[in-house]
């Protein structure tokens, strides 16, 4: 039975659930406890141990049919005359017998064996493909498995913490040559406590994305990944735009990433338009941008680039908010492409004033996105 | 103690009996994490009844629920323990007109009796006889520097505090992490934990959480209340009402003396459910003012 928990570990990880090893431990030592009489306390034992978030927790008894139900197939090649489930729990009953007989002759010892297969047989999963693929070409099997693995690059932001303090109001480490001066107000006896904290450094993050119809399928992969980054704390915010610019900051503050990306889709009057990056910038940088923009803020704009309107005017609104703005960083799924060159006239007259031009088209691009933001963002 | 959850059957009459309604899925979870000994993370929409799960744990142990409340900041001198400074100072002050020896007072002054005990540290030594259900709330409330610093004291229950030394824990409490995923909480702590997902109560489960919590309450309209909220969950919302808004609901209709459900008391408690002001708009708009899906919402 440990071998089969094992293997059904390593079927979860191949679908991008994040299983750990000692997860897998606990899992089997779960089983031992709870016995193997009831396919729901088995499924539900598993399920605790082995998920770590919502989404996996959705796609888990889908899985664990499609995985037990398959076991139960092979196993009983020769069919037998009993329903279906009398054979599920005899199977289960059978195999936890086996363990127990494995218990007492070292069993230990043979759960180790397995599990160093397991963790050096996976060298190709699902997943190493997925990563790879073009978002665009994404089939409906992938979106699952990516919607695992971006939800893993969504890891929090390291925030640094600076080396300087500043007087706080909260508990922290004690101000004590503050205290000692008020103290000989009182003759010496310090009555008012003081403290200093760390100061936080960390930089706005602005991000302006293009949901027009040429970025439509990039865009709906992408805006999850850019709403996770809701980790960078309070101070980010965001806009889509095609034909003109909206916040979506509200929605992504107030609601979970899952309900928010369903409320932008219906919400924004444009979705999948044509695209007017030049005059979206431009009521960017006359409306919100004024209270935005500082020597302390990261733009990142997603875009292909593919612009309708007049040149001038981009180039001109890039100009004042790479001027304005710390960094600006252009993410385009179209330079993942290595015969790929701005040729689009829209494309090359912002590339100037572009600080990092990265391609987002398939996960891997992300993640090098996360990593370039990690870097910028603190100081 | 280990008279209580024997096997997972009974732990689902013991939580019976302690007024909670729970399914077998989390019954056994809690069974698992007491036999492992692992901390339950429990995440779910607010109001599903997560920090109930923590409250009944204590009531079914007889033992003390310690909580830590999460919130942006919290860090060690908070959650853990911190020096009694101003006390130490004043004892200073007054040991100077004793003969006592400089050492003596140091070694006074760096005592239990001068540290302020916070709830991770009050979890490890209340733990001595029997122990105690810690509850850490609203996690994702928290920092990042805050969970690492949590799995520190999760993995082994012990903490060094330089002047006295270290304190262990002798038996482990039961550790219960909520989170309204306002965040997402590290993997590390996560690895650690079982993992639970509550949902919003199907109809039987809603209806007989309602006959349980609510003494005196009639069945008929414990029926209406709960086909009413079970509808309401059907619509998109901002803030969709837990079951705790239930209850509060029907125990705010009691409290009326308006034991069933008509239009006119609907609109005017509204309120008890609905929590945001575009919620109750839209309730208002795209429902009520509709005759036949208003008629869904209300007894016949």
């Amino acid at each position: 039975m440990a071998g089969e928990v094992i293997r059904f570990a390593g079927f979860l990880k191949d679908r991008g659930f994040r299983v750990f090893q000692s997860s897998v431990k606990d899992a089997i030592r779960g089983l031992e406890i709870i016995g193997l009489f009831k396919r729901g306390d088995f499924l539900s034992s598993l399920r605790s141990n082995l998920c770590t978030n919502e989404l996996e927790w959705s796609q888990f008894p889908n899985l664990f049919d499609e995985f037990w139900d398959m076991k139960a197939l092979e196993r009983e090649e020769p069919p037998q005359e009993s329903t279906s489930e009398d054979r599920e729990v005899e199977e289960v009953r059978a195999d936890g017998e086996f363990l127990h007989d494995i218990d007492q002759q070292g069993g230990a010892e043979a759960g180790d064996i397995h599990e160093k297969e397991w963790l050096e047989g996976v060298t190709y999963s699902c997943l190493s493909r997925v990563e790879k693929k073009d978002l665009a070409d994404f089939e409906r099997g992938d979106i699952h498995v990516a919607q695992l693995a971006l939800k893993r690059m969504m890891e929090p932001f390291k925030i640094t913490v600076s080396r300087r303090s500043k007087r706080s109001q909260r508990a922290a480490s004690m101000d004590f040559p503050r205290i000692i001066r008020r103290s000989l107000k009182t003759g010496g006896t310090p009555m008012e406590l003081f403290y200093r904290e760390k100061k936080r450094r960390l930089k706005r993050l602005v991000i302006l994305a293009d949901v027009s119809g040429s970025m439509d399928r990039y865009a709906r992969f992408v805006m999850p990944f850019l709403l996770g980054l809701r980790g960078v704390g309070s101070r980010a915010e965001a806009y889509v735009f095609s034909t003109s610019l909206s916040s979506i900051s509200f929605m992504i503050r107030h609601l979970s990433f899952e309900k928010a990306l369903v409320r932008i889709a219906s919400e924004v009057p444009d979705w999948s338009g044509g695209t007017r990056i030049g005059y979206s910038l431009h009521q960017f940088n006359q409306g919100p941008g004024q209270r935005l923009l500082s020597r302390r803020t990261v733009v990142l704009i997603l875009s292909d680039g593919w612009d309708l309107g007049g040149k001038e005017l981009l180039r001109r609104e890039m100009e004042t908010l790479s001027r304005k703005a710390y960094c600006v960083v252009w993410l385009n799924p179209l330079a993942g492409d290595p015969d790929y060159e701005p040729v689009c006239q829209g494309m090359r007259v912002v590339l100037p004033y572009v600080d990092h031009f990265l391609p987002v088209a398939n996960l891997q691009g992300l993640k090098r996105v996360g990593r370039l933001l990690s870097r910028v963002m603190t100081h | 103690m280990d008279l209580h959850f024997e096997s997972i059957d009974r732990v689902v009459e013991e939580l019976a009996e302690a007024q909670y309604i729970a399914d077998r899925a989390l019954a056994t979870v809690l069974f698992l994490s007491h036999r492992l000994g692992k901390p339950i993370f429990l995440e779910g929409e607010p109001g599903v009844g997560k920090t109930e799960v923590a409250i009944v744990m204590s009531r079914l142990f007889y033992t003390e629920l310690i909580r830590l409340q999460c919130y942006e900041g919290l860090d060690a001198s908070t959650s853990l323990y911190e020096w009694n400074y101003p006390k130490q100072l004043l004892h200073i002050r007054l040991e100077e007109q004793g003969q006592k020896e400089k050492e003596e007072i140091e070694e006074l002054i760096y005592s239990l009796k001068f540290l302020i005990k916070r709830p991770l540290l009050e979890a490890i030594l209340r733990s001595e006889d029997k122990a105690p259900v810690l509850l850490i709330d609203e996690i994702d409330r928290s920092d990042e520097e805050f969970e690492a610093f949590l799995l520190e004291v999760l993995s082994d229950f012990q903490i060094t505090i330089p002047e006295i030394g270290t304190i262990k824990a002798k038996t482990r409490p039961m550790v219960v992490v909520t989170s309204n995923r306002t965040r997402d909480v590290h993997d590390a702590l996560k690895r650690r934990c079982l993992y639970h997902w509550i949902e919003y109560p199907s109809f039987e489960k809603e209806y007989s959480i309602i006959m349980t919590r609510l003494a005196g309450i009639e069945s008929r309209f414990a029926e209406q209340v709960t086909n009413f909220m079970q509808k309401i969950r059907t619509v998109d919302l901002l803030k969709k009402p837990g079951i705790s808004e239930t209850l509060d609901w029907a125990q705010a209709l009691m409290v009326m003396h308006r034991q069933f459900l008509d239009e006119e008391v609907t609109m005017e408690t509204l309120g008890c459910i609905l929590k945001y002001q575009e919620d109750i708009e839209k309730f208002k708009k795209e429902i009520w003012a509709d005759q036949d899906q208003r008629a869904t919402y209300l007894p016949r």
